[in-house]
């Protein structure tokens, strides 16, 4: 139906120009709304990412007894590389330790020791961190151990508060995306508002509701598609921006911690740009329905 | 052309806006409808158009029973009525030609059409020097002009007019009954609602009068009021 196609075409056309003052309202407000959505879907991910790190870098300290044997030492790191949920175990031996003893005590209580009084010990990183209180209890009893550490309230501290702070931007990134849809479709009722003449017009002089809607959709479409693209870049902008924040040097530093990867940015961006495309056609068609009821 | 069996509309069961109504226009008649403010005029415009439907009571117009037709339908139905409205209803940002193509365009009329018919009917209503115009820069009566040509571009079987001339002055009036008229006498069957006196009488067509709904006079070549010499049909 090219007819059709070029009138629709050349009606979106004019009446984005001739509402422009409307179509740059709904614009604006598009890409406010989906930048906050954007932004908080980054942090979400963040979040996700920190935690990932911090779950890597939990580590389990099995300390062996001074009085025990070789076999038992080499028993419990056998039975420690074999199991499943351990990711990597490291064997340190008494200098080693004694050199670490050494940071992490003052000079005065450093002097009192010897070599031959440090224990040997196994530092083994867990797959998950949750794991860490499984291999506390597996080896406690173990013959030639003389304790296993875990920062298991730590673990568990911290598993809350992730979970929490995901929770926290999960909710953040719904309720802005429910208000970025009412406000949008409340523009577009707004600029089709205005326009209710027009349509009661067209209706009367025989025009389908699809050739009435369809002009509508692709102007509102035009527009969720034209926000969510500003909003894209600048979310991707706030992405740059919080990466430069980070010392790639200091792994440990939190703004290095919550940077989001490539393609979590990519489905961030596709999540946006889908959004905004959805809303504006869906929504304009919705607000154009109470219209059509003629 | 047009068939009202025992119709009666009620809006939110207050009192009725038409009751018990039955009447036949057949094609090619002109007709005027006539009755107080309230008296049920419009109401029977917009069931004409289907904006609304019967309460009670069966409609037929072109052949078609307008109860069972489905909603997807009704622009269908639309394309052959054309409407003229006592406020033009123009479109302010369409010039004269735009706004009478736009009738044409709707319904899917291919370019060649609209170029050769938009002229073809603006001459007839004597706007062929002001196909550009905005609505806003022509007199009222002009503008009635571009809705007749608009409402009869697509050449439909029934025009509907609803008080087409209760905003212009006399002079102005009179012209555009002479184009309904000469829309009339291509075949078109005219129904107009109008509260002018003067007009009515002076054409001598049929007269359909309203009171509160009900049909009280149906009078063929009748005057606005009673009028005892000319024949009725009720």
């Amino acid at each position: 139906m090219p007819n059709f196609s070029d009138y629709a075409f050349r009606e979106t056309v004019s009446n984005l120009w001739r509402n422009r003052l409307m179509t740059i309202a709904a614009i604006l407000t598009v890409t406010i709304s989906l930048t906050l959505v954007g932004a908080a879907l980054l942090l979400k991910q963040g979040a996700a990412n920190a935690a990932q790190i911090w779950q890597r870098d939990t580590q389990v300290s099995v300390w062996m007894a001074p009085t025990a044997s070789p076999s038992e030492i080499a028993a419990v790191g056998s039975q420690l590389n074999q199991l499943p949920y351990v990711r990597a175990c490291v064997y340190r031996g008494q200098a080693y330790d004694y050199e670490e003893a050494r940071k992490l005590l003052t000079p005065a209580e450093f002097s009192v020791l010897r070599v031959g009084d440090m224990p040997t010990s196994y530092r083994c990183t867990p797959l998950q961190s949750q794991d860490a209180q499984i291999i506390v209890n597996r080896f406690m009893t173990q013959p030639g151990v003389q304790n296993v550490r875990a920062p298991l309230q730590q673990i568990h501290a911290m598993q809350q508060t992730i979970t929490v702070l995901q929770w926290v931007f999960l909710v953040i990134a719904l309720v802005l995306l429910l208000s970025a849809a009412v406000l949008i479709i409340n523009t577009i009722r707004l600029a089709i508002f205005a326009r209710r003449r027009e349509i009661s017009v067209m209706k009367l002089v025989g025009a389908t509701n699809w050739f009435i809607r369809i002009p509508f959709m692709a102007e509102g479409l035009t527009q969720g598609i034209l926000g969510s693209g500003f909003a894209a870049l600048l979310v991707y902008g706030l992405h740059v921006w919080l990466n430069a924040l980070g010392n790639p040097n200091n792994p440990n530093a939190i703004l290095t911690q919550i940077s989001v990867h490539g393609w979590q940015m990519f489905w961030t961006e596709a999540v946006l740009f889908g959004f905004g495309a959805l809303i504006g056609g869906v929504g304009s068609s919705l607000a154009i329905r109470r219209f059509l009821d003629v | 052309m047009i068939t009202f069996e025992n119709v009666t509309k009620i809006y939110k069961a207050e009192t009725p806006a038409l009751d018990n109504v039955s009447v036949d226009i057949d094609k090619g008649e002109f007709v005027f409808l006539v009755g107080s403010s309230g008296s049920g005029k419009t109401t029977f415009l917009r069931l004409l158009l289907r904006e609304e439907a019967p309460s009670k009571g069966r409609i037929i117009e072109a052949g078609r029973d307008l109860g069972s037709l489905p909603k997807w339908r009704v622009p269908f139905l639309r394309r052959n009525i054309g409407c003229v409205f006592q406020d033009f209803r123009l479109l302010p940002n369409k010039s004269v030609f735009e706004n009478v193509a736009f009738a044409l365009e709707v319904i899917g009329r291919p370019k060649s059409v609209v170029k050769s018919q938009v002229p073809q009917v603006l001459e007839l209503v004597g706007l062929g020097q002001k196909m550009e115009r905005l609505p806003s820069e022509l007199s009222g009566g002009e503008q009635q002009r571009v809705a007749v040509a608009r409402a009869f571009v697509n050449r439909p079987l029934i025009l509907l007019a609803d008080e087409p001339t209760g905003n212009l002055d006399p002079t102005t009036s009179e012209g555009i009954m002479t184009l309904l008229d000469r829309i009339n006498r291509t075949g078109t069957t005219v129904v107009m609602a109008t509260h002018d006196k003067q007009m009515v009488d002076r054409m001598r067509r049929r007269v359909l009068e309203l009171d509160h709904g009900v049909l009280v006079r149906d009078q063929s070549r009748g005057v606005y009021g009673i009028d005892d010499s000319a024949g009725s049909q009720a």
